[in-house]
């Protein structure tokens, strides 16, 4: 653990230097062993770091690294559940914005593209970029693509995209460069759920592939 | 019920408070008011609670018409205000009858403009705040023609006037301390001397989301970086080399280095400047910040009205 100064009432925590699930799951396990502490005013989580906004006025940041130490040990032996999910998706073309490119830029069809983007499962790393949008990996190397050159202004919601080795969900309406192959009927931001958001950090996500009778019962709009 | 009509929204003027708790790592944004300090003086002299929600006003712009009986004040960015074509003063509370005009002008200095009233605008609270994040369009939107934004009917006005002392001062050039921090030392002792001894200027790219600034520009050793959480305040630099300074409604995470965090009161002073306007940067150490950032906290509780 590494520990460095974000802003005056802030510090992040660097837990290794690579993305993977080993260091993922040290930062899950520390941001659970903070969360609801109010001693934490914020806390974000992400593939390697966990930033910690936190009371300034009542701790001076060596305190507060002390607390944090001690919070993250003690918390060692008891283990958070981690969720096993699968998500609906509809990889037809109407929705699958970016399949046809794919397919001619991987030398892959389209069947294989949604073959292999179902095949595994994915490791919830951080929700952030907007509300309820899940950054996942990692998706296999035969599909993984760069973002696009010139962005969307408009990616639909529940568009699920690919970047790289990531693959992700756009809870909303909004702009983006991901690469799209499909979308699901599932709301990833509500105010009905736990927390808010569809995924919490840490969770496995399996895609399944649905028809588009399915979608639109599942109330997905095309 | 009392409350004001909008006949003119200008360019975008929002409801806002000190913003959302607890959500970032879902990935929702803080949002609430950009410039805390005319803010705070603002509910000072309404004498509101701490934290009761304002109009943030950009630029100005913004035609109001009250129904019913209220109590205002202004703070903020300088600009001409009239009450039924009556020039009016900052910093003052005015009593409202109904049908009253008020006319908030353009900016002369500043950037933003606060109204608020006695007991704060009666919005739907969302996720805890009645801060509109424009972007996630969470809480609302920004104000348009016919909306009407209620508060609630009040007939005591103590002629409060702030005095001179604790009104803000716009400066030409806007110095900002800064804490090192995160990426700090992937940047080359030359570069980060570059950083300190420059002026910067404020882009067009300036918004609530962060501001955008041009001039010398600074090289870091790396291009990206496994996105991470990003605070208030923080400095990216992206591979063109010119600083942006995130503000409240930033994204959560993202994978530019940064150099270093504004310290969080002097984001207030970032906020009101304009395309233009001129800005540097001072290293401070993290404990004098942090001194500096508890004063400004008991500041608003030594205000002698």
């Amino acid at each position: 653990m590494k520990f460095e100064v974000a802003s005056v009432d802030s510090l992040i925590i660097y837990f290794g230097n690579t993305i993977g699930e080993e260091v993922a799951s040290r930062v899950r396990g520390a941001f659970f062993a903070l969360n609801g502490s109010k001693e934490f005013i914020e806390l974000i989580p992400s593939y390697t770091s966990l930033l910690v906004k936190y009371d300034f006025i009542k701790y001076s940041f060596d305190e507060i690294v002390e607390l944090i130490k001690n919070r993250i040990e003690d918390s060692k032996e008891s283990k958070v559940e981690s969720r096993s999910i699968t998500l609906p998706v509809y990889y037809g073309l109407e929705v699958g914005l970016d399949l046809e490119d794919m397919s001619k830029s991987k030398g892959l069809s389209i069947e294989e593209i949604i073959k292999i983007h179902t095949q595994k499962s994915y490791f919830v790393y951080a929700i952030g970029f907007a509300p309820g949008f899940p950054y996942m990996g990692e998706v296999d190397k035969l599909i993984a693509t760069p973002r696009l050159s010139n962005p969307r202004g408009k990616v639909p919601k529940g568009s699920v995209g690919i970047a790289d080795t990531q693959t992700a969900v756009y809870p909303r309406l909004s702009p983006g460069g991901w690469n799209i192959i499909g979308r699901t009927p599932v709301e990833m931001f509500d105010k009905s759920y736990e927390g808010f958001s569809y995924f919490r950090v840490g969770d496995r996500v399996k895609f399944e592939a649905i028809d588009k009778d399915e979608f639109i019962k599942l109330g997905g709009e095309l | 019920m009392s409350g004001f009509e909008v006949l003119n929204g200008g360019i975008q003027a929002s409801i806002q408070d000190l913003g959302r708790v607890g959500l970032s790592s879902v990935g929702v944004s803080e949002a609430g008011v950009l410039d805390e300090y005319s803010y705070n003086l603002l509910n000072q002299i309404l004498q509101n609670p701490y934290g009761t929600n304002a109009l943030e006003i950009l630029f100005g712009g913004v035609k109001l018409k009250a129904k019913g009986e209220g109590v205002f004040a202004l703070s903020g960015a300088k600009a001409d205000i009239t009450l039924n074509n009556k020039k009016i003063e900052f910093y003052k509370t005015y009593q409202l009858k109904d049908g009253d005009i008020l006319n908030i002008g353009f900016a002369s200095k500043g950037a933003r403009i606060y109204l608020g009233v006695k007991g704060g605008f009666e919005v739907k609270e969302e996720f805890g705040s009645s801060s509109v994040s424009i972007k996630e369009g969470i809480g609302g939107s920004v104000i348009s023609p016919k909306d009407f934004l209620k508060f609630s009917t009040c007939r005591q006005n103590y002629n409060v006037l702030l005095k001179e002392e604790y009104r803000v001062e716009f400066e030409n050039v806007i110095e900002l301390r800064v804490v090192k921090g995160y990426q700090w030392d992937l940047f080359e002792k030359k570069e980060r001397e570059k950083f300190f001894s420059s002026t910067y200027e404020v882009t067009s790219q300036a918004d609530r989301m962060g501001y955008r600034l041009s001039g010398e520009k600074i090289l870091s050793s790396v291009g990206g970086i496994i996105s991470e959480g990003i605070a208030y305040g923080a400095i990216q630099i992206p591979a063109h080399g010119e600083p942006i300074v995130l503000l409240k409604e930033r994204q959560t995470i993202g994978g530019y280095p940064k150099i270093g965090s504004v310290v969080r009161i002097d984001c207030f002073k970032l906020a009101q400047a304009k395309q233009g306007d001129k800005i540097k940067f001072k290293l401070v150490s993290l404990d004098e910040a942090m001194k500096s950032c508890k004063k400004f906290n008991s500041f608003f509780r030594e205000i002698v009205l």
